[in-house]
């Protein structure tokens, strides 16, 4: 076991390197990503912004606990970039043409080797470091959690990770039917869009939709409550909960999906 | 015009066989549509308001956002970038057909398919949220309205199409469109009805013609529209003017092109 982990680390780390370099060749378009990000984020602080000009709180949460908010869904972004989420959106490409088949040849696991294929340090770099700095000013001026959380908001950013991952895995196991996974990631995509909101905006059906079918409310409000010092022990469990039964269900269905790969052209 | 009719048909095929795209882009939009609606929702439950409006005009504001976003709002930039960076736009040059005029019908036919399966998720959400939509009372705020909608989507085809052609002068265009896109969209009001900004954006935002994409029309709609007529008539001069600034742009654009890869 423990020399698997470490034989996945070493990969992970070689790939990455390797992707790295060769993101650094272009740089030019490494300079416009990173700008394009941050003017999205930025459109996002001008939503709240303009929003807070006009009311106190929203669900609860003032402008402050929002942009932590905000700023996490940004650091999952990037966090996303840095493990699995590339690989999905090449995905479709190597389904179609046959490709896919190297990705069953190599001794590791399918899935971690179209997730170290494609790991990108830059990909969303710019939405991970204005990330940084809209939850760091948050927490700076709001002040009331202490720096001890900051440990308890990694381990359930890993968390929130583990969610995205087994919604992007259940979402992407229709590949192999589809040949195309370009509408697919769109539906992903959508799906970290509504993260940013907190979930106390939710109630009734909504609520109950946007945790168990789409559990993108807990994503970034669950890490930004510890951060901000309101956390609630029920929330941590559910999300944590919610975490263990996405993460499960889309390895199922992926590993059940895979046997209907038809391998094209060969 | 019989051209037009033919370029006109076979985009109409051609959205039919790409459905499943469009199906899901509005989708997505519903979904991102329905959060706001939850938002609007908290806000108002925990007794605060957005500038003078309602929670139904604030409803009704994103459902009808949701129906311009697919009928009105134009999306072809990407394309005509595409075509002139790649340089398929050379076959247009030895076409009878205007290039204008050409993504005008090629716009229209979509956004009119579009339009179509957009009208079926409305008129759900409609039905669902029947009790809190605000109808104008008159019908002639409703055919201001339908006018409004059609002059909005004749200029957001033309402001589309000037971010498209600027390919000519921008080889690298993506990231800068999609910036360009998105700040048009924004000051449309396609996010926050422009009346919520702070004053001096609000000023801004009015003296600029993207309002007339999205904010405008619905403001007719909730008979918030002082002088509809009068915005109609500025959106007329616009369209105008636009038109013969894209058609004199073009004519520029074409002197630079260099035709890469043919």
């Amino acid at each position: 076991m423990k020399k698997t982990l470490s034989r996945y680390f070493s990969l992970y780390i070689s790939f990455l390197k390797h992707n790295l370099k060769n993101e650094m060749m272009y740089r030019a378009n490494f300079a416009i990503n990173v700008g394009m990000d941050i003017f999205f984020m930025l459109v996002n602080v001008v939503f709240f912004s303009i929003l807070y000009g006009n009311v106190e709180t929203i669900g609860s949460w003032n402008f402050h606990q929002t942009l932590v908010l905000v700023g996490t869904v940004g650091i999952v972004r990037e966090l996303a970039y840095l493990t699995f989420r590339k690989g999905f959106l090449e995905l479709g490409e190597y389904v179609r043409t046959g490709n896919f088949d190297v990705m069953l040849h190599a001794p590791i696991s399918a899935a971690a080797h179209l997730a170290f294929r494609h790991v990108s340090l830059t990909e969303s770099l710019g939405e991970g470091l204005m990330g940084l700095v809209l939850v760091g000013y948050g927490f700076v001026q709001l002040g009331n959690a202490g720096l001890s959380s900051i440990g308890f908001y990694l381990l359930m950013l890993i968390n929130s990770l583990a969610i995205y991952y087994g919604f992007c895995l259940i979402i992407n196991s229709l590949v192999f039917w589809l040949i195309k996974s370009q509408e697919l990631n769109t539906v992903v995509y959508y799906f970290m869009n509504t993260a940013r909101y907190p979930r106390d905006i939710y109630h009734g059906l909504g609520k109950a939709i946007f945790t168990v079918i789409i559990p993108s409310s807990l994503i970034a409000t669950t890490p930004a409550t510890i951060l901000i010092g309101r956390a609630e022990p029920a929330l941590i469990v559910l999300t944590v909960s919610v975490a263990a039964v996405f993460l499960s269900l889309g390895l199922f269905f992926w590993n059940r999906s895979i046997n209907f790969y038809s391998s094209a052209s060969s | 015009m019989k051209k037009y009719w033919t370029v006109f048909r076979v985009n109409w095929q051609n959205a039919l066989q790409y459905r499943g795209p469009t199906f899901i882009s509005i989708l997505g939009n519903l979904l991102h549509i329905s959060v706001l609606l939850y938002l609007w929702n908290a806000i108002y439950r925990s007794e605060q308001s957005l500038g003078d409006y309602s929670l139904s005009d604030l409803m009704t504001y994103y459902i009808l956002q949701l129906m311009i976003n697919s009928m009105v709002l134009s999306y072809i930039s990407w394309d005509i970038g595409n075509e002139i960076r790649e340089g398929s736009f050379s076959n247009y040059l030895v076409k009878p057909l205007n290039y204008l005029h050409y993504w005008f019908t090629i716009n229209l036919s979509g956004k009119l398919f579009e339009g179509l399966m957009i009208l079926v998720v409305g008129a759900v959400l409609f039905f669902v949220l029947i009790a809190y939509i605000s109808f104008p009372s008159s019908a002639l705020s409703l055919g201001y309205f339908f006018l409004a909608m059609i002059l909005g989507g004749i200029l957001a085809f033309e402001f589309d199409f000037l971010i498209g052609i600027l390919a000519f002068w921008v080889v690298q265009i993506a990231s800068f469109k999609y910036m360009l896109q998105y700040s048009m969209f924004f000051m449309a009001g396609a996010l926050l009805p422009l009346d919520l900004f702070p004053k001096l954006f609000q000023d801004v935002a009015n003296a600029l013609p993207f309002r007339f994409l999205v904010f405008f029309p619905i403001q007719i709609f909730l008979e918030k529209e002082t002088a509809p007529l009068q915005g109609l008539l500025i959106a007329v001069v616009w369209i105008v003017v636009l038109y013969f600034l894209l058609r004199f742009m073009l004519r520029r654009g074409i002197t630079r092109y260099e035709a890469v890869g043919r």
